[in-house]
C-alpha cells in the first residue's frame, strides 16, 4: 500500500500507481482510497444504467469494462477495482485515469474538462476539444519547446477559489500516438503502451510536469478541419464562451442523462467569467505546423 | 418505435451525393449548403457520439472491444430518438465479434444500399485516396479491409469493416433487413426516379416539384463548383477533390483491359447479380 498525489489529494492505494507522484506532503489523514476488492455486480438503485456505467441516486457510480475489470467510485473518497485478471495490467490504470478519474472529479465538486493543459508564464492554458483533435499532440509541441505540463485529456479545475480558476494538476504523463511520437522524434521504445494492442504510448514528462496548482488564464477549443480555408481563430466571449466551456465538461453528455446539467452549466458560467480569454482555434490536422501553432500562442499569451 | 435508416454503401458509390439531395429536399429543394450538410445523416461511426454515449474513451479500447459495443449505441441512440435517424454507414452488415448484428435489426427502420461498378469504385477511390489503382484493386479484393483503423493515429472514425467489395455487397443484400438497392448508374441515368424511390422507402411525404428542385440543386456540375469555391468538408485528407467526375463508366479510360478483367474475375458473382457483367 503506498500514498500518492493526484490533484493535490492525498490518494492511499492498494493498486501500485506509477503515473502518480508519490505523496510527500503533510500528514493528513488520505483524501482518496483505492481498493482492490470485490465490486458488486449492480447497483441496487439505479438512476442511470447505460451498458458500461451505472449511477445510483446517491451519486454512486459502477464502470465496467468486460476483460479489464470493474470499479465503484462513491462519495468522491473511494474507489474500488476489482480487475478481470491481472492487476498490474496497464488497462487497469487506463481506464481509472479515464471515466473513473472524471467521475472521481464529479463527485469532489470539481470541474475536469476534456482538454490538456500547459504553463505558460505564471498561468496554465488549457486545450479542450474532442478525441483525436491534438489536445496532447499540442501539449506536446510545448513540452519539446521546454514548457511545463499540468495535465493531458482531463484537467480538473477548481472554480472555489477566491481568485478564480485553478487547475489541480494530474498525472506527469501525457499519452501519444505513433503519429505524434515520430513528429516530434520521441523514442516509443521501452515506453508503456496505452493498452498493449494499441499503437499509444505514455510517455513521462518528469521533470517538466508542473505539480502545483496555478491559475488558469486561457482556454483553447480546438477543432481541426480537412481544408485551409476553413481554418479560423475567434475569440470567444459572453455565451458564446459558456456554451463551448459547458461542452468540455469531461463526460457532459453522460451528466445530462443523470440529470446534473445545470450544475455543470452554472459551473461553466462561473468559468468563463474567471477566465482571461476564451478561443475557438480551428486548424488543419498537420504536426509540421504545430510549432508554428505554439509561437503564435506564446506571442498573444504574452500579448498585454 | 424509432430508429434507424441507414444510407449504407461501399465507400466511393455515391453515398455523400445521396445524402445531399435528402438534405435538399428537407430543406424544400435548396441548393446544400456544405457547411450545413455535413451534419445532415452523419455517419454511423462517428467517434465523438460512441464517447459520449457511452461514456468511455474509444481511444483506449481496441477494435474488437469497440465493435462488440456498437449495438449498445444503437440502441440507446435509438431509445432517445424523437424522430427516425437518418446514418451514412460504410461498415459490411456483419455480426460483433460478440456474435450479434453490428446495426441491430430491432433499432433498424429501414436501409438503402447504394452500389456501384467495382470498376468505377476503384478508379475513383485511386485518385480519392491518393493510392495507385493497384492499390485500390487489392482493397476490394482483401476480405480484411477495415477503414479509419488508427493504426498510427487517432482517427475520427470508428473503425470500419468492409470485407471485400463482393463481401460487402453480399452483407447488405442478404441482410434480414431488406434494403432498398440502388445502383449509382440508375441514380446518374435518372436521379428523379431514384430519389423518388429512396424517399419513399423513409416514408417521406414530398411533391414532384420539390424533388425535381432537389435533383436540380445537386447536379454535378453545381457540387463540383460549389467544392473549388468552398471546399467540402469531408473530403478526405490525402485527396485533391471529392466531387471528381461524376460519371458511370469512366474505368473504361481509366483502367487497362488486364485490370478491369482481375477486377471482374475478382467480383464476377457479385456483379452479375447487379447487372454489371
Amino acid at each position: 500500500m503506498s500514498d500518492y498525489r493526484l490533484c493535490g489529494w492525498r490518494v492511499r492505494s492498494d493498486l501500485a500507481l506509477p503515473d502518480l507522484l508519490p505523496w510527500h506532503g503533510d500528514d493528513r489523514a488520505p483524501d482518496i482510497h483505492i481498493r482492490l476488492t470485490e465490486v458488486p455486480a449492480a447497483l441496487t438503485d439505479p438512476v442511470h444504467a447505460g451498458p458500461l456505467l451505472q449511477i445510483a441516486r446517491d451519486g454512486t457510480c459502477r464502470f465496467a469494462l468486460p476483460r479489464v475489470g470493474a470499479y465503484l467510485v462513491r462519495q468522491g473518497r473511494e474507489i474500488l477495482v476489482q480487475p478481470a485478471d491481472d492487476p498490474e495490467a496497464t488497462a487497469v490504470r487506463t481506464f481509472l485515469f479515464g471515466t473513473v478519474f472524471g467521475l472521481l472529479c464529479h463527485q469532489r465538486g470539481t470541474l475536469p474538462l476534456h482538454a490538456s493543459c500547459v504553463r505558460i508564464g505564471g498561468v496554465a492554458v488549457a486545450f479542450a476539444g474532442r478525441s483525436g483533435v491534438g489536445k496532447s499532440t499540442l501539449a506536446a509541441a510545448f513540452l519539446r519547446r521546454g514548457y511545463d505540463i499540468l495535465a493531458d485529456d482531463v484537467t480538473v479545475v477548481d472554480i472555489d477559489q477566491p481568485g478564480g480558476p485553478v487547475v489541480l494538476p494530474a498525472f506527469p504523463r501525457l499519452k501519444l500516438w505513433q503519429d505524434a511520437m515520430t513528429a516530434f522524434d520521441f523514442e516509443s521504445t521501452g515506453l508503456e503502451a496505452a493498452r498493449p494492442d494499441l499503437p499509444k504510448f505514455v510517455l513521462p514528462v518528469e521533470s517538466h510536469f508542473q505539480a502545483e496548482p496555478l491559475p488558469l488564464a486561457t482556454v483553447y477549443h480546438l477543432a481541426t478541419v480537412l481544408d485551409p480555408r476553413h481554418a479560423a481563430l475567434e475569440r470567444l466571449r459572453g455565451l458564446a464562451a459558456v456554451t463551448p466551456l459547458h461542452q468540455a465538461v469531461y463526460r457532459m453528455s453522460m451528466l445530462a442523462r443523470i440529470g446534473e446539467t445545470s450544475a455543470t452549466l452554472a459551473a461553466a458560467v462561473r468559468l468563463a467569467a474567471g477566465l482571461r480569454a476564451n478561443w475557438r482555434l480551428v486548424r488543419c490536422h498537420d504536426h509540421a505546423a504545430m510549432d508554428a501553432v505554439v509561437t503564435d500562442i506564446l506571442a498573444r499569451q504574452e500579448a498585454p | 418505435m424509432n430508429g434507424f435508416f441507414w444510407l449504407a454503401s461501399y465507400p466511393k458509390s455515391g453515398n455523400t451525393w445521396l445524402r445531399l439531395m435528402l438534405h435538399s429536399v428537407q430543406r424544400g429543394g435548396a441548393a446544400p449548403d456544405f457547411s450545413e450538410a455535413s451534419g445532415f445523416a452523419p455517419v454511423a461511426s462517428a467517434r465523438n457520439i460512441f464517447d459520449d454515449v457511452l461514456g468511455i474513451e474509444s481511444s483506449d479500447l481496441n477494435p474488437d472491444e469497440i465493435t462488440t459495443l456498437r449495438p449498445r449505441l444503437y440502441q440507446i441512440l435509438a431509445s432517445h430518438a424523437r424522430e427516425p435517424l437518418l446514418r451514412k454507414v460504410h461498415d459490411a452488415w456483419i455480426l460483433t465479434p460478440a456474435n450479434e448484428p453490428l446495426l441491430p435489426p430491432a433499432v433498424t427502420m429501414g436501409a438503402v444500399y447504394i452500389v456501384r461498378d467495382p470498376r468505377d469504385v476503384v478508379a475513383s477511390m485511386a485518385n480519392h485516396n491518393g493510392v495507385a489503382l493497384e492499390r485500390s484493386i487489392a482493397r476490394l479484393s482483401d476480405p480484411a479491409n477495415v477503414i479509419a483503423a488508427s493504426d498510427r493515429r487517432l482517427a475520427d472514425q470508428l473503425p470500419q469493416r468492409l470485407l471485400s467489395w463482393s463481401g460487402h455487397v453480399e452483407s447488405w443484400l442478404d441482410s434480414p433487413i431488406d434494403p432498398l438497392v440502388l445502383r449509382y448508374e440508375d441514380m446518374l441515368a435518372d436521379p428523379l426516379a431514384a430519389l423518388r424511390r429512396v424517399v419513399d422507402r423513409l416514408g417521406w411525404s414530398a411533391e414532384s416539384a420539390m424533388l425535381e428542385s432537389a435533383v436540380r440543386a445537386t447536379r454535378f456540375e453545381l457540387l463540383h463548383a460549389a467544392e473549388q469555391r468552398h471546399g467540402f468538408r469531408e473530403r478526405p485528407t490525402r485527396s485533391q477533390r471529392f466531387f471528381r467526375r461524376g460519371q458511370s463508366g469512366g474505368w473504361r479510360d481509366e483502367l487497362t483491359a488486364e485490370q478491369a478483367a482481375r477486377i471482374e474475375a475478382d467480383h464476377g458473382p457479385a456483379m452479375r447479380r447487379l447487372g454489371y457483367l
